[in-house]
């Protein structure tokens, strides 16, 4: 079994791929585990390749953009798991269950293996050769202003050819869609702080006061910030940090916060400006400005109790310096914005910018830096579709036919398109409506560079490397594929380049001194690079502005309840599924929700006083409704939602994609309805209301809680201990 | 060794926890589990699922209960009636808790579990009969039955995903119980080279997989009898002993308690793995 369908000659061969086997220096041969085994460069890998004996390489993680770095068991040529490596300041050796299962994208019996072009409802193998002309052939004659280019975000030396190769068509048309995305979060931050991502300071804080942002699970960098969760858990002298968390559906990090708190959907802001009210330490236009927030208003449009946010406050000024956080719960709204903005002056009437909120560094490449996108940029180009402007359209690392909010219609409009071409890993539901699907190398087996939106100590550029041979002939990595459709168009310019290897090679060198890599010679800068599989770059720390003021905050009034769509309609982004791209990953299907402990489904989350109100039990089907559509799933009967609203996760639901994914549960993003953001032109995520209703039907829960469900039943399995009782300051 | 003089000689075979004249030497594995640090996220779970070659059994068989995590996080909340759950949720990684006294050794038919020499409670897969009274007696639920054999089952092991397979971990076939082990092999590995180079592995040598992943470093692993390991001292500080059913710091009246406790430690089991307990802030 251990060779199955693989030669292991042919491996050896690829290793030899740059032509040079050089020795090294100082590269850090890491023992691990055994102390037997070593991280080696992947061009010198033939010297080490015993069978029996482990060798690992450097690479990074593709399965979120957050950046860590992985560190891949090889055996007899096979990559068999995925440590973190313990040199990367994003992860430092740690990787999430996302990452994990990095092996089951690689490995997927259901990746698309050949090029295929549409015949009717068929997709018809063809050759490179002809799918090539065949782009050529429809490009030709074609406005650049008629063609589009959709992808996810994309950042290194990918994003820069990428650029030239739009360039050569003449287009300015690049539509950067991640449907999860902080989108409204980066905008306000460039107001408070004048970045869109300063870097957060968990580890210096003694309160986290998070509205609604799933850092230990879905929210920008969770691996980094788990870590430095951990810190500020531990604290200083037994000082141990205090998390608070405001969000009307508890995510993994409500779930561990010393108070959880289920505001009203939508009133963050507002409970943001009642905590500045109640500390009575602004001036100026702020104090003006926080005046009408007093506690009672705020607590009738909150929800949160007087004394609770007199506790609040109280801690804050006892505690400091602090760190207030806005998440997707917040800027989810019509008026996100502005919620965002109130917690972020939050933030500054505490005087915790420049302590737990620095400047970032960023890598001195601007061109390498990553794009980033959310749905506003998906809107402009469904505008576009709907008018029937594109008449070739590439598609790259977005799934827009699953994920698009089903007001958006985006799949009708798509058909409008002229000549569609999809680079895709799996026959997703946006590839099968396309004309032309180009096959993917996995990111186990591609060459790249990668560089994170979010850095932590210093800033890096992220090697990406393959970790054993192709296992499907015909798969392309996206840097070879753009290679060669750019040389239809500008052959001599990048003749020299064979393939994106030599180009990622040649471009790495050029800049080797930048990348620290001055008075080294060529090969040796270049093993060592991909034997760290990071180039650590001292970077440019911006500045941030230190600008306080409240001007053009408004939140809006109170809204009065829909009486046709009473409930707010949360979806709910997990950690392990996220917009579900890697849905068919099994170990991600049966992984329980930490929350629920469901697998394998969809469900809806109601609040128990609810459910009574509405005659529901746990499993109970309903029908939950919006404005654009509906959607039938199982109950599952949950404490951690606001009354007023339901929850359920999206990621799920897929019609296509392959075997683990198709058919399991329900797509959220189906019955989304299109409301804005009003500053960003976002999509309010959390604006869609719904009413659900019983169908009689009723199904078994498959979830891993037991009989008892989440009660201990007074025995101490899992205890718990208030911080007035223990004394923290002696552990180890 | 037969099974017959494996009977015969009983009590050799099934060490309790440590008596005077058999210590752990030179190792007792043991894990201490951080439940303040712990945040639920899986990264355990679906690492050990990577590193043990564990079978995914899909969602009709998980319904039947016959999910085969070695480690899962149980998730509990207050069940005093409140109207949300304000003080977050209690999550708890769960894995064999490798008991010194393991209550699944004494029932085995034909002696496939056992105690190992370093402390681990090691499962012999071809020894094996399937009778599942092991299971039935382990207090803590961690033990997974094989009731088909996944690795020749297309949806759950698919030609290209058995190039996966950790080819230092037997694979399962059906009729055989299977739990978290330690990760064994790592450890075998380490103590190999160890023995090769005339010294006992060092701390910090070998991790098991769900340790390695954890995020938040909730999880530490070591040799309790080196008093230089993280979990020798978490221990110790924790005042937790390894041979006693009642530890003497919950019979004093110190106002300030430990966190340091084992899972159902009146059952007389001697887990391996302490827990310490999670913390919430009283002034919030
Ligand atoms: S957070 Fe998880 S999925 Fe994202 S890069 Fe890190 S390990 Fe990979
Ligand atoms: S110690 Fe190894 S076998 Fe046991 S739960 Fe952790 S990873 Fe799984
Ligand atoms: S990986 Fe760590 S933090 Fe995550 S569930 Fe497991 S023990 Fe807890």
């Amino acid at each position: 079994m251990i060779d199955s369908g693989f030669d292991r000659r042919d491996f050896l061969k690829v290793l030899g791929w740059s032509g040079a086997a050089v020795a090294l220096s100082g590269c850090g041969n890491t023992s691990i585990e055994d102390g037997k085994e070593t991280v080696v460069s992947y061009v010198e890998a033939n010297d080490y390749m015993i069978p029996g004996i482990g060798v690992y390489f450097n690479s990074t993680c593709a399965q979120c953009d957050a950046g860590c770095s992985i560190n891949g068991r090889v055996r007899e040529g096979r990559v068999l798991k995925l440590e973190g490596n313990p040199d990367s300041a994003i992860n430092k050796g740690k990787l999430c269950a996302l990452g994990q299962a990095g092996v089951q994208h690689h490995y997927n019996p259901d990746r698309v293996r050949e090029p295929l072009l549409r015949n009717g409802s068929k997709g018809e193998t063809i050759t490179w050769e002809k799918a090539y002309a065949l782009i050529a052939e429809k490009l030709s004659g074609v406005q650049g202003e008629e063609i589009a280019f959709l992808s996810g975000g994309v950042s290194g030396h990918l994003k820069a050819l990428l650029g030239n190769y739009l360039e050569s068509l003449g287009t300015k048309n690049h539509f950067v869609y991640e449907a999860v995305a902080p989108g409204v979060t980066r905008a306000a931050n460039v107001k408070a702080y004048g970045v869109d991502m300063p870097r957060y300071r968990f580890d210096k804080a003694q309160v986290v006061l998070s509205f609604g942002a799933d850092f230990l699970g879905s929210w920008v960098s969770p691996v980094h910030f788990s870590q430095q969760y951990a810190q500020f858990r531990k604290g200083v002298n037994g000082q141990r940090g205090v998390l608070i968390q405001v969000e009307s559906k508890m995510t993994l990090t409500g779930a561990n916060a010393d108070r959880w708190l289920a505001v009203k959907p939508g009133t963050e802001g507002v409970l943001a400006l009642g905590i500045i009210n109640a500390l009575g330490m602004a001036t100026g236009d702020v104090a003006e400005l926080v005046k009408g927030y007093d506690k009672a208003r705020v607590s009738h449009e909150t929800g949160v109790s007087p004394g609770q946010i007199d506790k609040i406050a109280a801690l804050l000024k006892l505690r400091s310096p602090s760190l207030v956080l806005a998440g997707s719960a917040a800027e989810g709204y019509a008026h996100g914005s502005q919620n965002a903005a109130a917690i972020n002056l939050l933030n500054q009437v505490l005087g915790n910018v420049g302590k737990t909120i620095e400047a970032p560094v960023s890598v001195p490449f601007p061109q390498m830096a990553p794009s980033k996108g959310n749905t506003a940029a998906l809107k402009l180009l469904n505008d576009g579709l709907a008018a029937g402007k594109y008449k070739v359209l590439f598609n790259f690392a977005a799934n827009p036919v699953f994920t698009a909010p089903g007001a958006f219609k985006f799949k009708d409009h798509l058909s409008k398109a002229g000549f569609k071409v999809a680079f895709a890993h799996y026959l997703d539901e946006t590839a099968l409506q396309a004309d032309l699907v180009l096959p993917l190398d996995s990111a186990l087996e591609d060459w790249g560079t990668q560089v994170p939106e979010y850095m932590t100590e210093g800033a890096q550029i992220n090697i990406q490397q393959p970790l054993m041979e192709r296992l499907h002939a015909n798969t392309r990595g996206m840097g070879d594929i753009l290679l060669n459709l750019i040389k239809q168009k500008k052959a001599d310019e990048y003749k020299g380049f064979e393939d994106y290897y030599a180009y990622l090679r040649g471009a790495m060198l050029q800049n080797k001194g930048a990348l620290g890599g001055g008075g080294t010679d060529d090969d040796t800068f270049w093993n060592t690079t991909l034997t760290q599989g990071i180039v650590k770059l001292a970077g440019t720390a911006g500045a941030l502005s230190a600008h306080v003021g409240a001007a053009g905050l408004t939140l809006p009034a109170h809204a009065a309840a829909d009486e046709q769509y009473p409930l707010h309609l949360i979806p709910g982004v997990t950690a392990n599924l996220r917009d579900g791209r890697h849905t068919n990953q099994p170990w991600l299907q049966e992984s329980p929700d930490p929350l629920t402990t469901i697998v394998w489904d969809s469900w809806v989350e109601v609040h128990p006083k609810k459910a009574t109100e509405l005659g529901i039990v746990e499993g109970d089907i309903v029908e939950v409704t919006s404005k654009t559509g509906s959607v039938k799933a199982q109950v599952y009967l949950f404490p951690g939602i606001h009354p007023e609203a339901i929850s359920i996760p999206v990621g799920r639901g897929h019609d296509a994609m392959g075997r683990y994914a198709r058919g399991y549960g329900v797509n959220p993003f189906q019955i989304m309805d299109a409301v804005f953001e009003r500053e960003t032109g976002e999509l309010a995520m959390h604006e869609t209301r719904v009413n659900i209703k019983k169908t009689g039907q009723r199904v078994l829960v498959v979830k891993d809680e037991g009989s008892a469900g989440a009660l201990q039943m007074g025995r101490k399995i899992a205890a718990r201990v208030s911080t007035d009782q223990v004394d923290l300051s002696k552990e180890v | 060794m037969s099974v017959s003089n494996l009977l015969e000689n009983w009590s050799q075979v099934r060490h309790a926890h440590p008596v005077d004249d058999k210590p752990h030497d030179p190792y007792k594995w043991a894990m201490a589990i951080d439940l303040d640090a712990c945040t639920g996220c899986n990264a355990c779970s679906v690492a050990c699922f990577a590193e043990n070659n564990i079978p995914v059994v899909g969602k009709e068989r998980f319904q039947h209960g016959q999910q085969m995590h070695w480690m899962r996080v149980e998730r509990y909340w207050d069940e005093d009636g409140r109207e949300f759950p304000d003080q977050g949720f209690q999550f708890l990684p769960m894995m064999c808790q490798h008991c010194e006294a393991a209550p699944c050794e004494t029932v085995c038919p034909v002696a496939a579990t056992n105690h190992t020499a370093d402390g681990l409670n090691s499962q012999i897969y071809n020894r094996c009969i399937g009778s599942r009274y092991c299971s039935a007696n382990c207090p803590f639920k961690v033990r997974y039955f094989n009731w088909y054999d996944y690795p020749t089952d297309e949806m759950v092991w698919p030609a290209e995903m058995t190039q996966q397979m950790n080819p230092d971990v037997s694979v399962r076939s059906k009729g055989v119980m299977e739990k978290c082990t330690f990760c064994v092999q790592r450890l075998s590995a380490a103590k190999v080279t160890a023995k090769g180079e005339g010294r006992i592995v060092r701390e910090g040598e070998v991790q098991t997989a769900c340790q390695q992943a954890c995020p938040t470093g909730a999880i530490s692993f070591g040799n309790l009898v080196n008093p230089e390991s993280r979990v020798h001292k978490q221990w110790e500080a924790q005042q937790v002993d390894l041979v006693k059913d009642k530890q003497e710091k919950d019979e004093s009246d110190e106002k300030a308690v430990l966190r340091g406790y084992r899972i159902l430690e009146e059952l007389r089991a001697y887990p391996s793995v302490m827990y310490l307990e999670r913390v919430r802030e009283s002034a919030v």
